[in-house]
């Protein structure tokens, strides 16, 4: 299982493979924002990306709208985790086209539980 | 000047220990909250995040250098001493999770606001100053190993 992380922060992208790492997934790409993560999918592709919102360059958002927009990548599962938790927020990350979301501070576990229900869609 | 809600202060302490609980793997206790303009702690970094909206202000976090190499090196599964350059990202993430989570538990009480991206800064020979139409607390935590940290609610009066 190939993971790709994005994240603006270096602290959090490693927290996230550290997590992975953890629970088990060893094969981890990272990128600083969403147009770095566009140039690692299309070099080196992924079978899931976890990715913040809050980002410069691209968001979140707007990578996960380029994601579904590209034919070679459109169903590829995407995990945000992010701060941005409000009802809103969910919202709209739901409509850009996200898989599920994780609310930061978060445990080993809820990342692990959301991957697993993720993959088993 | 009025008192920063009771309510408000409760959630700042509960999100800031559960922050530091699943991110630095620490609980953090909490010390009696200083309302008004107290002696600010002796700190060489300082993370805030702004907060605006149906209220406005800053959400900081100080700590020694020595405290955020510290938190650094337990948020990254690290030996302190090991920590290069990580630590000003690390307590800018720390800050941002206290004031995010802050935000969010806020919101389900119906209060809403946006916030910031964080901005940390760090040094000897500084202190930070807010206008003076501004309510302030600030909470002190004790944590492992003699270590403490503050985090200040600064709220406009508007």
């Amino acid at each position: 299982m190939r993971f790709l992380v994005v994240d603006d922060s270096t602290t959090m992208r490693r927290i996230i493979i550290n997590t992975l790492n953890k629970v088990g997934y060893q094969n981890c790409a990272e990128a600083a924002n969403g147009r770095e993560g566009m140039e690692r999918l299309a070099e080196s592709g992924a079978d899931i990306v976890i990715t913040d919102w809050n980002m410069p360059e691209m968001s979140g958002i707007e990578f996960i709208r380029a994601i579904r927009a590209n034919a070679a990548t459109k169903d590829l599962p995407v995990l945000m985790v992010t701060t941005n938790a409000a009802k809103d927020d969910i919202v709209e990350a739901l409509r850009a086209g996200i898989n599920s979301y994780v609310v930061k501070p978060f445990t080993p576990d809820t990342i692990k539980h959301k991957i697993e229900a993720m993959l088993a869609h | 000047m009025n008192q920063i809600p009771t309510e408000m202060l409760s959630v700042l302490i509960e999100s800031t220990q559960e922050v530091f609980e699943m991110m630095v793997f620490q609980p953090l206790g909490s010390q009696t909250p200083i309302e008004g303009e107290a002696l600010r702690p002796r700190s060489n970094v300082v993370g805030t995040v702004a907060f605006a909206g149906e209220r406005s202000g800053v959400v900081a976090f100080y700590s020694t250098t020595a405290t955020a190499q510290a938190i650094t090196g337990l948020m990254l599964g690290i030996p302190a001493a090991d920590v290069n350059g990580e630590m000003p990202d690390a307590i800018g993430e720390i800050t941002n999770m206290i004031a995010g989570t802050f935000r969010t538990k806020m919101a389900a009480t119906g209060s809403r606001w946006a916030i910031s991206i964080p901005t940390v800064t760090i040094g000897s020979d500084f202190y930070t100053k807010y206008v003076s139409d501004v309510r302030r607390v600030l909470c002190p935590f004790t944590m492992s190993e003699g270590n403490e940290i503050f985090v200040e609610l600064i709220l406009t009066q508007n």
